[in-house]
This record gives structure tokens, sequence and C-alpha cells, in this order.
């Protein structure tokens, strides 16, 4: 993204914010997606690569966005002045917009051995079933430029991969395509197919271990979408949310984007703002929920800084980026030894929470039994199903590893963003499980 | 350098670098948006502008899509994977452009009046009830697609949706929401919508369910289309004739004699009518079953050589960042023009009238069963006894369409994948219960 001119940019958006209080941006960005469809899908290579811009205005409550799917000075004039028409009419010279061409594309060879590798390693564990694998390069280039601000431009770089089955889908995010990452989809996949023939789990309440992977996703749909200011919003005063018990008091919960694996850190957001490392619960406790601009302005006991933006065309809205469960002082065997008859869960495979009434469902493609201390038999798919503060104020015990776990699509709004986590196992009281 | 003669060119030197079948897509358009919501009020407008390139030789192929306007030079990756045959041209019968397509995009004033009106609608008769989100959508483009293979068309097209979602008054309310497509943001009527967002917050508030009860069931379009869209692995695609078999009775039906289901791309007055489908072949009407009896799924040109199936012009592509892929353009099931609602409904001597979903349900067509949470109304003598609400329709999907008794005249889409469309039904054979 450089060659944008940020002085131009900035004076051109000053011109437009002529209110004390207007918030006037322009956010830059760049995408490249490179996928290896599965053996039997033509076309072969696929590579999307798209840029452009959107101008915002932000004055009181309202909000006028205008995109443009080009990087160009004229397009950046028409779209100004389309912001502004309800303003009074002021000359807006057009910014220089020298933006350099797209990077040649790198090289692909990663993804196309990808699929080999992990049948290679499903095979390692005496498995073969039919399986059409997808994988993907994901880039992004972004620069926000407001009337006093103009960030560092930011990068992110993942890979993402689907894999239908004759029984579902299955995907993950990845931040690289290494061996470790090539062991652990083969070893979910694998565990997927032999849970297909196992028995299923009879409805009841009992003490549940959720592993890393699947206490992230579960914090993602009950703290970090919770505490998100526009679903506080739905309810009432954000305010009277801060200083609420939602969990119990080993729960500490962050987001920190500036703490995400390496090729997705960020050290501002979707607005410009700075990252900062955030407490959404500490101790239990509600601290602060992720906010962006406009919320933040509305409220002084927000922090912005946790804006993401689906694309372009989108306005945007406040997300978690990387959350964080801190770690406890229980090993897995002291999980396990005290959660005999309960049930273990290291996948989720997806999640929804009602904003109004707190309740959620999660979906789990297979668990274990615990028996004496250890896992036993593997079970079927089944869901976990409660309230947030039933389900928080459950969590009794909680792992002292530390994992990178649970990164996944969020797609709240229509709003498609990749999510990031780090996450020890929990152990929850009681909780209601249905197959 | 015009858009078309742009293609034109990037075919030949795609052609030129030895890859005989390559097909240039682009699209253009513009939309607005506008929003109510925990974020205020929001109005944006976009000016799109994309392109796909599908390229392949007798031994690989490459899709490359982008922003903007294709370059002559690519730059092209190394083509990869399997070939590319793509569709040879076909005659396009004669399409008659729709008239609104001149009409002007809706302005900021009239969707924000038209969210208004709805929420005003709904709190007269019920007050307290919130609107927690109003998204309204509206867009128009115009599509190209060229390729080696001697296609060559042009088409325009707009669309407006709406996207509401409320809450009723009382504590621990659970949200509503409705999404609708049409043609225009001008055709969506206001107390339609609140009209139908009372009926339903009022059934959630107030309606209860039977432990377990049968009777006959007057079916609401959103029901219908919740069936349709479940068969959709049943009409969509070659691959379902094992569902099929195992669907159908002694008779060969797999359906009343009432249930004619069709896909037509051209469909009048349809959210997306276009001459031609997303891979440039004509599109048409397509009868998937005929008076209970299964014709054949959904097929592109491309499945249709390698059977005996014919295609039916049914490849749309989501956006021109996406692949064309087989999907049903306006799915509906055919309507009676000569049966009124009330028709059906003064016929039911005991049963119910569901009026709408309660959630997504599950529907699995390979054990033959569904589970569907629904709200409504119970009837006694045609008139509504009792509020319904909190059940859960359930039975086999062979039995709910093998029991269609009437089919009204009351045709409704709804935008799922492709607009799926169905009228009020009557259905015996299925069960209503408090759990599933």
């Amino acid at each position: 993204m450089s060659g944008l001119d940020a002085t131009a940019v900035a004076r051109c958006l000053s011109q437009m914010a002529d209110h004390g209080d207007d918030l006037a941006d322009a956010y830059f960005e760049r995408l490249e997606e490179v996928e290896y469809p599965a053996a039997d899908e033509e076309p072969g290579i696929r590579v999307r690569r798209e840029e452009g811009f959107a101008i915002r205005l932000v004055r009181g409550g309202r909000t006028w966005l205008a995109a443009r799917d080009q990087i160009a000075a004229t397009e950046f004039g028409e779209a100004l002045r389309q912001v502004a028409r309800a303003q009074p009419s002021a000359p807006y010279p057009e910014p220089t917009l020298d933006r350099a061409p797209f990077p040649p594309l790198e090289d692909t060879s990663c993804l196309a051995r990808f699929p080999t590798l992990v049948t290679r390693a499903i095979r390692r564990q005496l498995a073969a079933f039919p399986m059409r694998l997808r994988v993907r390069r994901h880039r992004r280039w972004i620069r926000v430029i407001g009337t006093q601000l103009a960030p560092e431009p930011q990068s992110e770089s993942f890979y993402s991969c689907d894999v239908d089955l004759p029984w579902g889908r299955f995907g993950v995010l990845t931040p690289d395509l290494s061996a470790a990452t090539v062991e652990r989809l083969a070893t979910s996949l694998t565990t997927l197919f032999r849970a297909q023939e196992a028995p299923r789990v009879e409805p009841t309440a009992c003490r549940v271990v959720l592993g890393p992977h699947a206490a992230a996703v579960l914090l993602h749909e009950v703290v970090a979408h919770a505490l998100e200011t526009d679903t506080l919003m739905m309810g009432g005063r954000v305010e009277s949310a801060l200083g609420l018990q939602l969990g119990g008091p080993l729960l500490n919960v962050l987001d920190d984007p500036t703490n995400a694996p390496e090729s997705v850190r960020r050290s501002s957001d979707d607005e410009g703002m700075i990252a900062a490392r955030r407490w959404l619960l500490r101790e239990g406790v509600v601290e602060q929920p992720l906010a962006d601009l406009f919320s933040a302005r509305h409220s002084k006991a927000l922090m912005p800084g946790a804006a993401r933006r689906g694309n372009r065309h989108r306005s945007p809205a406040p997300r978690s980026t990387h959350l964080e469960l801190l770690p406890g002082e229980s090993s897995m065997d002291d999980l396990f030894a005290e959660a005999d008859g309960g049930l273990y869960f290291p996948e989720v495979s997806s999640g929804r929470l009602d904003p109004l009434s707190g309740r959620f469902t999660i979906s789990l493609p297979y668990g274990k039994r615990i028996k004496a201390g250890s896992l036993g038999e593997l079970l079927g798919p089944c869901r976990l199903r409660g309230t947030v503060s039933g389900l928080l104020s459950g969590i009794d015990a909680v792992g002292r590893d530390l994992e990178s776990a649970g990164a996944g699509w969020c797609a709240k709004n229509g709003l498609k963003l990749p999510v990031w986590a780090s996450s020890p196992a929990v152990r929850i009281g009681a909780a209601e499980v249905e197959s | 350098m015009t858009s078309e003669s742009l293609a034109r060119s990037v075919v030949d030197s795609l052609v030129g670098r030895g890859l005989n079948d390559v097909e240039v897509f682009l699209k253009s358009g513009r939309s607005r948006r506008f929003e109510i919501g925990p974020q205020g009020r929001v109005a944006s407008s976009s000016q799109e502008e994309g392109w796909a390139v599908r390229a392949g030789s007798d031994r690989a192929s490459l899709f490359v899509a982008g922003t903007g306007r294709p370059a002559l030079d690519g730059p092209w990756p190394d083509p990869d994977g399997l070939p590319l045959r793509l569709p040879p041209a076909a005659r396009v019968p004669p399409w008659r452009p729709p008239a609104d397509l001149e009409a002007p995009l809706s302005g900021e004033t009239e969707a924000i009046r038209l969210l208004e009106a709805i929420e005003k609608g709904v709190s007269s008769e019920l007050a307290g009830t919130r609107l927690l989100r109003g998204l309204l959508d509206e867009g128009s483009s115009q599509t190209s697609i060229l390729s080696s293979r001697g296609i060559e068309e042009t088409y325009r097209s707009r669309a407006a949706s709406l996207f509401v979602e409320m809450a009723g008054p009382w504590p621990g309310a659970q949200t509503v929401g409705i999404a609708m497509a049409r043609r225009e943001l001008r055709s969506f009527h206001a107390p339609t919508i609140a009209r139908r967002f009372v009926d339903r917050l009022l059934l959630q508030g107030e309606g209860e369910s039977p432990e377990r009860d049968r009777g006959e069931f007057l079916l609401g379009p959103a029901l219908g289309v919740r069936l349709l869209v479940a068969l959709l692995p049943l009409t969509v695609g070659g691959g379902s004739g094992a569902m099929v078999r195992a669907l159908r009775d002694r008779q060969g039906r797999i359906g009343s004699e009432l249930l004619t289901v069709t896909d037509d791309g051209r469909y009048r007055g349809g959210v997306l009518e276009a001459p031609v489908d997303g891979e440039g072949r004509p599109t048409g009407e397509s009868v998937v079953i005929g008076e209970g009896r299964f014709h054949q799924s959904l097929v592109g040109w491309k499945e249709a050589t390698r059977s005996d199936l014919v295609a039916s012009g049914c490849v749309r592509r989501a956006s021109w960042r996406d692949l064309p892929k087989v999907g049903p353009s306006h799915l509906f099931l055919a309507p009676n023009p000569e049966v009124k609602v009330a028709t059906l409904l003064t016929a039911v001597a005991r049963g119910y009238y569901l009026i709408d979903t309660q959630g997504s349900g599950q529907f699995d067509l390979e054990q033959d069963r569904f589970q569907l949470p629904v709200c409504g109304f119970a009837l006694r003598q045609g008139r509504a006894a009792a509020p319904l609400a909190g059940a859960w329709l359930t039975g086999s999907i062979s039995s709910w369409l093998r029991g269609i008794q009437g089919v009204a005249r009351d045709l409704e889409f709804e935008p799922w994948s492709g607009m799926i469309g169905s009228p009020t039904t009557l259905v015996t054979g299925l069960e209503l219960r408090r759990s599933p």
C-alpha cells in the first residue's frame, strides 16, 4: 500500500469533516487469495485479487460510506463528494494515489503439496476415506488514513483448508502449513472418520472437559460475541455490563491482536486505532468490552481499537481478533481426575449465540468418555446448550498448558472474518449435553 | 477500449498462449445499503467492478478474478490441475428485459422511511417492541460473458433485499428476523411486513405447544420453502438417483399429484430473471417434479453431456469472485391459481395453521425424517382456536411430499441459495411435538 499520499488524503478528509465531532477516514485494502482445489475439481489453480477503498463520515449517530473497487484519484474524488453530499459543497482536490502494483504471485508449491501430505499423514494413522480437500492462502494489506491519524500499513497472511467428507465438512484456519499443521488436521479428520461408527451421547447433564480448541471456540461465542458493543447495545446501555460478574474467578479472558500469530499480528485495527491488550473478563468480571470508534464516541468508559471490516463495502464493527484465556494451574490429569463419568470434547464444529436471551448452542463433532482419570470410548456428534452466565459460572478448573487453538471464520451479521485464539483446556462442573 | 473489446482481446491473448477454452466474465454495478441498528444509521453506496477468467487446455486450467478490468498481460499463473472444457454457444431465445431496469435506485430518505414504517406498524399493535436491526440493500448491475466457444452475452439485472430483526417487549424474548428479496426496494410493503412481525412476536409470547398431536396441517409459504430448501440435494446436481429411488412409491411417485416443482431462470418479475445463466447458456423452465413424479434434477452443461440428462441453464455465480455452480434461480412449488388460502383454511375441521418457522430445524434425506420448529394456530372448524409456538413439526419427508392434499395460489419466494418459492399447502400425515 505504498505510494498513497497520506497527507493529501487527510487534507481532503479534513475538508469534509467540518463539524467539531465529525469522524472521517479512508480505508484502502488489497486482498489476494490463492486456492488449490480438490483433485477432481476444475479449473486448477485459482487466484483472486482485489483492491479498493472506502471513505467514511460519522456525524452524531449517522454514518455515510462510499466504496469503490479500484484505487484511483478520480474515483477517490467521486466517493469523497458522494459522502459529503449531505454537507455544504466544497472543492475536493483529488489526492495523488500512485499506489504500487500488486506484488508478484509468491511461490505456491506449499499449497500444491499440502493435500498429499495430509493424505499420507492419515495413512500413517492407519485410516483411509474419501475426501476432497481445498487449501487457500489469504493475504491482506490495509491502510487507514484519518484526518489526524495515519498509522502504519497493516498486513495479514494465513491459510485456510476446507475438507468435504462423506459425513460433512471440516475446516481449519492456520498461520502456516507446517508439519504440525498437517499432523493436527490428519488427526482431526481421522477421529471424525472413526466417530461415525461411535455410539451417540444420551442427553445428560455431566462434567465436561473442553480441550484448548473447543474452549477457545466456546469463549469466542459466549464471551467475545456477548461483549461486543453492538451486541450489548441491543440489550440496552453498554456501560451497565461493566463490572458485571459474568464468570467464576478462574476466568481471565483477553483480546490481544498484538500477540496473535506473527503473520496475522496487528498493531492497529481496521479504523486505524491502536490495538491493545484488552481485558474482557478479569477474574470473571467484565472489564473492557470490544469497542469500535462509533461506540467509544458514545461512552467514555469504552476503549476503541477492536474494529474490524469484512471488506471495504461494509462499515466497521467491534469484533475480537486474538482471544486469550489465561492459563490456570490444573494439568490435564487433574482436569480428568475430577471428571469421572464425564465427557471430553477436543473440537467444536460450530456455535451460535442468541444475543438477547443469552442462550447458546455449540455443535461438537465427537467426544470421549472420561473414566477413572483417563479417556475412554469415542462418542459421536452432540451439542452443548446453555446460557452464557450458567456456563461461565460453571467453569471450575482451567488447564495450565496454553495452546494456540480455536482459529476459525467468524460470520456474525454477514461479516466473514478470521479469528485467532490461544487457550488451555477447561472443565465445566455441569453442562447440558444432547445428541 | 470498451469492456467487451477488452474481453475479446483477453480471450485472443490467452488462446495465443495455448489455452483453447477461454471465458471472460465481466460484472459492474452500483448498490446502496441502508442500515438502522446498534451502529446508528448507516448509508453506504458502492460502485463495484470485477472480472473473472476461466481458461484451460486439454491438460490443465486456471481461474483468475480481480477488481477493475482484466489486463491483457495478466499476470496469469501457470495452469494446473484438470483440463477445462467450456460450454459451446447455444441459441438464446428472445428475452424482454424488465421495465424496472431503468428505474433509479432508492434514496436514503425512502429507505429509512420504509424501515421506520415497519417499526411503527409493529409498535402500534405491540407496544415496547424493539427494532434491533433493519437492513436494506438495492443494486443494479450489468454482466457480460464472452468465450472462445462463441458465447457473447450481455444482460442487466437489479435486486433489492431486506432484513429486519425485532424483539418482543417481554423479558427473555428471542429475536425474530425476516429476510426478503424483490427486484426493487419500492416493492417492499411495510404494513404486510409489520403484520408478519406482529403475528410472529405475539405467537412467541402467547403460543403454546401440545405434547403430541396430529391432524390436518395448513402450511404457510415459509414452511413449503423450507421443505424445498431441504430437498435441494435431490433437486440440484446429477447425483440424486439413490435419494429419489428411496422416496419412490409403488406407482413411481415421490409425492402427491399436486406436487409440481419447477425452476425457471426467466421467471417474470423474479429477482434473478436473466436470459442466460452464469456460463452464458440460455435459461428456461425446467420441471424437476411433475405431478408427484421426479423428472430430473437441475444440471449444468457439462453434467448433461456425460449423462442422458438435459442441461437446465441453471449455472449461477454468487459474484464475479465465485466460480459458476449449478443452483436454482427461481425454484418453486407450482401454485394452483384457482384456490384461495381461505378455501383451504375453511376445509380444516381439526388441525393447525403453521404460518412460520422458528429456526432452521433438521432435515435428514438419508434417514427420511425431519424436525422443524414452527409457530401458528390451532384450528377448529376452519377457525383459529389457540396460538401455537415452541412446537416441532416432525415426520418423514416422504410423508410430507405424499401428504399434500391442497395447494393455494399465494406463491411467495424467499432468498436462500437462489429464490425458493411455495404457496400455502394443506398436508396430512405429519405430527406436532413439544420437543423434537
